[in-house]
């Protein structure tokens, strides 16, 4: 570490002088360092403790750990970013913020054998979360899709319509037992990835498939229908505006819900809760309206800062830190769905992830949220109307978001 | 001989004052003139190839928008409502200071700890005091109430902050105000039968008037930049957010240089009208305009 | 007059209640053992001074802390001296500029920081400055400078000078007459202006975040901020509070030794006008 003097006279020095003639304030002495910059993930310093001797002095990943929400990651990320900053090199990044960075020029497209390699066996759908634009420019790490998570012993056959779910509720309440069904109502992303997921299920979608153009219309108003009568009915926990995926997961393992709609790391840790009704706990395709539902699509990718000093390294880096090694530890040990298809027959998966099957199939029919740059704006701006979900007026509420979102694609959006 | 010693005083005082003069300008002349530019640009960073002119769209855009305003009105009720508070609360506080038998000077040294303290360590000190589970206040509170997380109860609590935060420097300016009122003219009125409230209305007030409103412009303009109490406690969310919180955002957050910029030089204006206001309607002198 | 005494001293306590039960909340909040600290009691049921040991072994606090102390110290020093030359030229000097300084100081004073925050932005990330000791230290700079002219300009104006020309009739040199006769009277003066400067820099949030990026330049308040926690459950209540306590610790000590100072230093020039 610098002295704090000599850091102030390097950078007083950074503001009047060349850059080449910086030489013992920069980081030439640890030029094969790999920054890595990643969300919280307990077992993560493994994985790059692996990749560090498989490297053998090719380079050294060193691990930083972001803010523990999407947030305050996201937004350190884009400061440094913008400020041209030379250490980060490697990305652990949601996959709504690829359209962002691309656009922004922040991230390094994946070219030649590194995008091939970073392609091969991967899924579908989590490949399409590091395109922009019919580019790569992320290596897709873990993929993630939603479920109905349930209790057998209170729903034996799993609903798979809103309409059903609310039926089930109310049946339940008049027999006195737990009747909510969990979903991420308060005023933040997971909001979004609701509302998303439900507007698809009635056969529409937030933005067209190039980003550029609101769609919303009917399909909206009558996901909004949907999402309002759910918010008004006994199968809402009157906490909804608040709940977010753990508190749904903690309010289904203290036994007053009977359901939830929530990512897999949730079976986990109702294994481990030692409740008595851990043993019925299933799971089922998420909820539709008429039909079967899509599940929401969440996941994030390895992205390489364009002001990374060692490109070459970092592309090194990040293709082992998602290799098929890497997703099945991440998988086995921190329950993250892996985006190459063939690690869900790996080993130790049959037992992690019993419901491999169901998230297999439920990628083929997920639905990514809507990729265009301002998707911060989009994100924020939906949340923000939609909340609480128990006063939504449709029609009233498309218009207005509808009138948002416009503005916020010509980049004239003022975020809330 | 005389005109010489003029020009070479002159010539003194303006070299003094050029390094401060200079730094002013530099980080805070400079950069308001370029937000001004950059607020009729289009400048997002997220669209770096995507710059252009714009005029006055982004004003149509932040002054249309209806983010803006209701900000815009958190930040005058909360601005209106805590300085309505630290003025009396600060007057009462002035009394006691000035008159108190006991422990003077005791009283004068614990009233700088909320002055000096960090806002945002008070800021978090209100945070865990009303979050439920933590806080001494929040269990004072019946069951399954989160003050922080319902707008009126949040603003209430954004204000609580605020005033304690900031009454002792109000307090402290009145105080000096209330030093330069004659006591024989108490004692006199006193004589004339003039009860306690009588004399402060009619003594003490008006001769305090000048101290009031340095104290209120200076208060009132600080109050209207409130960020820090907020950031900590709300962050800004159920509508909690003050101008200034909104503007961090759309630059941090959001990446747009240019609405950023707009509700920047929207935001001086403001305090402009403000300082204007008090200075030629009020007559409020600034400090240090007493001559020599 | 015991029951006025007595009057007083109740009066004196709601004072001192109003004035520090918030303080004493967070110190309380900072000694309680990590399974307590949910227990919503005013005072620490299992006491414990692990939070002070955890901000400094793994909260990541040392770093900023440096920092705001280099900062605050850096930026005081500097608005003292231009503070100085500017204050001693309006408090002694007739010239043209005199009262455009005045106001444009005063403009300064009441500035919307959050207005220079977007500018400042994008001019200290072309320029490098961004995430920089320097890149706070310039702002920080400029807002404490109308605080030091006005403060030592109404201290400069009391002090007889008269008295360096009668030292120099008296065969002192220039230099000696300025040493032995001016400085110790503008001294206090100028020990208040810093203090203030120090109390200014030391407490701002808003360009400590909005210019910082890493623990290179941020300071002790936005570190605070960013607090994690030991675990990604556990909330960093405790860390928070006891590095709140620690940032605040300054603050006392100046208070306790400065009180008067700073009393005559912000009420300077308030009463006039």
């Amino acid at each position: 570490m610098l002295n704090p003097t000599r850091r102030l006279w390097c950078a007083a020095l950074a503001c009047v002088t060349a850059a080449g003639l910086l030489g013992g304030c920069g980081s030439e002495a640890s030029a094969r360092v790999v920054n890595l910059y990643n969300a919280p993930q307990q077992n993560l310093s493994k994985i790059v403790e692996r990749c560090n001797r498989l490297a053998d002095g090719d380079y050294k990943i060193v691990l930083n750990t972001l803010p523990r929400d999407a947030d305050g990651q996201r937004e350190q990320m884009v400061r440094r970013l913008a400020a041209e900053d030379t250490g980060m090199d490697v990305l652990g990044i949601d996959i709504t913020w690829t359209a962002e960075m691309a656009s922004a020029k922040w991230i390094l497209p994946w070219k030649g054998e590194h995008a091939a390699q970073a392609k091969a066996g991967v899924a579908k759908a989590p490949l399409k979360t590091a395109m922009f634009e019919d580019r790569m420019y992320a290596a897709p790490s873990n993929t993630n899709v939603q479920l109905l998570w349930y209790r057998s012993d209170l729903m034996p056959e799993p609903a798979q319509t809103w309409e059903q779910l609310i039926g089930v509720a109310k049946k339940l309440k008049q027999e006195d037992k737990a009747h909510y069904l969990e979903v991420t109502g308060a005023q933040y992303e997971g909001l979004v990835v609701w509302f998303n997921s439900m507007v698809a299920a009635a056969g529409g979608s937030i933005l067209n498939a190039d980003g550029d153009k609101v769609e919303l219309g009917e399909p909206a108003v009558k996901a909004l229908k949907t999402m309002r009568t759910f918010a008004r009915s006994d199968a809402a926990d009157p906490s909804l505006s608040n709940t977010q995926e753990d508190t749904a997961r903690l309010a289904v393992e203290s036994g007053s819900g009977f359901a939830e709609l929530n990512w897999p790391f949730v079976y986990a840790a109702m294994q481990a809760s030692g409740k008595d009704f851990a043993k019925d706990f299933r799971w089922a395709p998420y909820p539709g309206i008429d039909g079967p539902g899509n599940a929401p699509l969440g996941g994030s990718n390895f992205a390489i800062s364009k002001y990374s000093t060692n490109r070459s390294e970092a592309f090194d880096a990040a293709l082992c830190l998602r290799d098929k090694e890497s997703q099945r530890m991440s998988a086995v040990l921190d329950g993250l769905p892996p985006t190459i298809e063939s690690v869900y027959d790996a080993k130790g998966m049959a037992k992690a992830y019993p419901m491999r099957g169901e998230i297999l199939k439920a990628l083929e029919t997920a639905v990514p949220r809507p990729v265009t740059p301002v998707y911060q704006n989009v994100s924020t701006v939906t949340s923000k109307y939609l909340s609480p979900p128990s006063s939504i007026q449709p029609v009233e509420t498309e218009r207005k978001l509808r009138e948002q979102l416009v503005k916020a694609l010509n980049s004239e959006g003022v975020l809330p | 001989m005389t005109t010489d010693v003029k020009a070479a005083e002159r010539r003194l005082g303006l070299w003094l004052c050029a390094p401060a003069a200079a730094f002013m300008l530099l980080v805070a002349g400079w950069p308001i003139l370029y937000s001004v530019i950059l607020s009729f640009k289009r400048y997002d960073l997220r669209f770096p190839d995507d710059q252009a002119w714009v005029g006055f769209s982004n004003y149509a855009t932040v002054l249309t928008n209806e983010f803006w305003w209701t900000s815009f009105g958190v930040t005058m009720i909360i601005t209106v409502v805590s300085v309505a508070f630290e003025l009396v609360l600060g007057m009462a506080l002035a009394q006691v200071m000035y008159r108190t038998l006991v422990a003077k000077g005791l009283l004068r040294t614990v009233v700088l700890i909320p002055y000096g303290i960090v806002t945002v360590v008070a800021a978090f000190g209100w945070f865990y005091a009303w979050t439920p589970g933590t806080g001494w206040l929040a269990a004072m509170l019946p069951d399954g109430e989160a003050p922080l997380t319902e707008f009126w109860p949040a603003i209430g609590i954004i204000i609580l902050a605020e005033v304690w935060k900031t009454t002792p420097f109000m307090a402290l300016l009145l105080l000096a105000g209330l030093a330069i009122v004659p006591e024989e003219l108490h004692r006199a009125a006193a004589m004339d039968g003039a009860g306690r409230w009588q004399r402060f209305v009619r003594i003490t007030l008006p001769l305090m008037r000048p101290a009031i409103a340095v104290a209120l412009l200076f208060r009132i303009l600080d109050a209207f930049r409130i960020y820090d109490n907020i950031y900590v406690l709300t962050k800004g969310s159920q509508s909690t957010g003050s101008v200034s919180i909104l503007t961090y955002r759309n630059l941090v957050s959001g990446l747009n240089l240019g609405i950023g910029s707009t509700m920047s030089v929207l935001i001086f204006i403001t305090v402009a009208i403000i300082a204007f206001f008090f200075v030629t309607v009020l007559k409020t002198g600034t400090p240090g305009q007493g001559g020599r | 007059m015991f029951a006025k005494k007595a009057q007083w001293t109740v009066l004196d306590l709601v004072v001192i209640a109003f004035a520090l039960i918030p303080v004493a909340w967070l110190t309380s909040l900072s000694l309680k053992d990590p399974s307590t600290i949910a227990d919503g009691g005013f005072l620490p049921s299992k006491w414990t001074f692990d939070n002070y040991v955890n901000v400094f072994t793994d909260g990541g606090f040392l770093q900023p802390l440096v920092n705001s102390i280099g900062i605050a110290l850096i930026s005081t020093f500097v608005a003292i001296l231009l503070g100085t030359f500017a204050a001693y030229a309006i408090a002694r000097l007739e010239f043209p500029g005199r009262n455009i300084m005045l106001g444009a100081a005063l403009l300064v004073a009441m500035f919307p920081q959050v207005s220079l925050v977007t500018p400042l932005f994008n001019i200290e990330r072309n320029l490098g400055l961004f995430n920089t000791w320097p890149g706070l230290i310039l702002p920080y700079v400029t807002f404490a400078l109308p605080l030091t002219i006005y403060t030592m300009s109404t201290f400069f104006r009391e002090i007889p000078w008269e008295l360096e020309k009668a030292a120099k009739m008296d065969g002192a040199s220039g230099f000696q007459a300025f040493r032995k006769v001016i400085v110790p009277l503008a001294t206090p003066g100028v020990v208040t202006a810093a203090v203030l400067a120090f109390i200014q820099s030391w407490n701002d949030f808003l360009f400590a975040i909005s210019l910082t990026s890493t623990e290179r330049a941020r300071t002790a308040p936005a570190a605070i901020s960013f607090f994690t926690g030991a675990s990604q459950f556990e909330d960093p209540t405790g860390s928070v509070s006891a590095a709140a306590v620690i940032v605040t610790i300054p603050i006392v000590i100046f208070v306790l030794i400065f009180q008067r100072r700073i009393v005559s230093g912000l009420t300077a020039g308030a009463v006039k006008g």
